[in-house]
């Protein structure tokens, strides 16, 4: 069956049903009208996730979960925040957890090295093998691979909310309420993490 | 001025959101630092790049195999909560009626694990007591680039087995003799000689 509400870009237009009308829906039983939210915003989740540890099979995993702690969750949701900022917030929770974990299996071997694109798990679970098309081939072979290899380089609270703000395009108070921190927090990530990146980018154009 | 007040003015003024009172306190910053306003420009290109390169969305590998699964798993949730839920009505109103009953299932239950696992321990050894959305996660995958190809899991929980029938597949022919297996059976060669070696 159809998700109901679904559009083949995952992006929002006048003629789909507002998120809420769905969450509503969803509080009543309804799964096809998750699966709508679930193609609606998978997109996003899962180039939060992969941005965030760097590692395809493990980001396809981690989205799974997200989604299904959202379906948990749903009958809770109060729509007092915006729904993409309650999605994020658990997306960092998801993503947390498993750095967490992976610190405790690695037995301390937990530092930012481990989000490198290089490092990814043996153990590529449950998702299919994916190969980029020629064109993403490129792209992340150039400037895309560089400004990945900068931000993997920061530390993870600097990259999350560098990602949430320049990528996702969340205001300081939303940034502020995913990561659980004060909004001074945020203005201080933000700045110390362009700063960081200026220079990372400006070492990459000078080796090259 | 604050350390926290000043970083604050930078983030702002990269994301062009200053107001005239904090534009008129970082142009006198401006001015007090001439390479200040160059590096923050540096800071607004890159911010610029990152907007550029990176996407917003990206969607997963295999987006419809992405939702099958989850609806799946969401599937399994939702029959997972409703015996629980009618169990809880029913065991409220028939709480003594339903103790003889309830024996009877645990002898029941006692004799089947015997006739089930060798060991006689029931099968309640290795993750006998783990939660029903655990086992949900457990969920085996069963994904086939060929999409002729269907699979059917059939998956017992409590006895910790699962079955997966995949359709589709060619038969293999009776007279295929593998403990004579050569090129013209069709196998791959790799196949054929780790049979041979195991043969021997």
């Amino acid at each position: 069956m159809a998700p109901i509400g679904a559009s083949p870009d995952a992006g929002s237009s006048d003629q789909e049903i507002p998120d809420l009308e769905l969450i509503k829906a969803c509080q009543g039983g309804d799964s096809s009208a998750f699966e709508s939210l679930v193609t609606r915003h998978r997109g996003k989740v899962y180039a939060m996730v992969q941005n965030m540890i760097k590692n395809e099979a493990d980001a396809w995993d981690l989205s799974q979960e997200v989604f299904l702690k959202v379906w948990k969750a749903l009958p809770k949701f109060e729509a007092r925040a915006k729904f993409s900022t309650w999605l994020y917030r658990i997306t960092h929770n998801v993503v947390y957890d498993w750095l967490r974990k992976r610190k405790i299996d690695g037995a301390g071997e937990l530092d930012d090295g481990i989000l490198n694109q290089s490092d990814i798990a043996a153990g590529a679970r449950t998702s299919p093998a994916y190969q980029a098309r020629p064109d993403e081939a490129l792209q992340n072979s150039e400037l895309g691979s560089k400004i990945n290899r900068a931000l993997a380089t920061l530390n993870t609270e600097h990259r999350e909310t560098i990602v949430l703000r320049e990528v996702q395009g969340l205001d300081y108070k939303e940034i502020a309420k995913v990561m659980e921190c004060s909004l001074g927090t945020v203005m201080s990530r933000l700045y110390y993490a362009r700063k960081k990146l200026q220079s990372l980018l400006s070492d990459e154009k000078g080796t090259n | 001025m604050k350390k926290e007040q000043t970083e604050e003015l930078f983030v702002k003024w990269v994301d062009g959101r200053l107001n005239n009172e904090e534009q008129s306190q970082l142009d006198e910053l401006f001015a007090a630092d001439p390479e200040l306003e160059a590096e923050l420009t540096g800071a607004k290109e890159v911010t610029a790049v990152l907007q550029s390169e990176i996407p917003k969305s990206v969607e997963p590998p295999y987006p419809d195999f992405f939702n099958s699964q989850l609806m799946r798993k969401v599937d399994l949730e939702i029959a997972a909560q409703r015996p629980a839920e009618k169990a809880a009505r029913w065991w409220e109103s028939l709480r003594w009626a339903w103790a003889p009953v309830g024996a009877l299932a645990l002898v029941l239950a006692f004799f089947a694990g015997q006739r089930m696992s060798p060991q006689g321990n029931g099968g309640l050894a290795d993750g006998g007591a783990a939660g029903s959305s655990e086992k949900s996660e457990e969920l085996p995958n069963v994904y086939f680039a060929e999409k002729s190809l269907t699979a059917e899991v059939i998956a017992d929980a409590d006895g910790n087995v699962s079955a997966i029938v995949v359709e589709g597949i060619a038969a293999i022919s009776d007279d295929i003799d593998f403990s004579r297996a050569d090129r013209t059976t069709g196998l791959p060669a790799r196949y054929l000689k780790s049979e041979e070696r195991r043969l021997q």
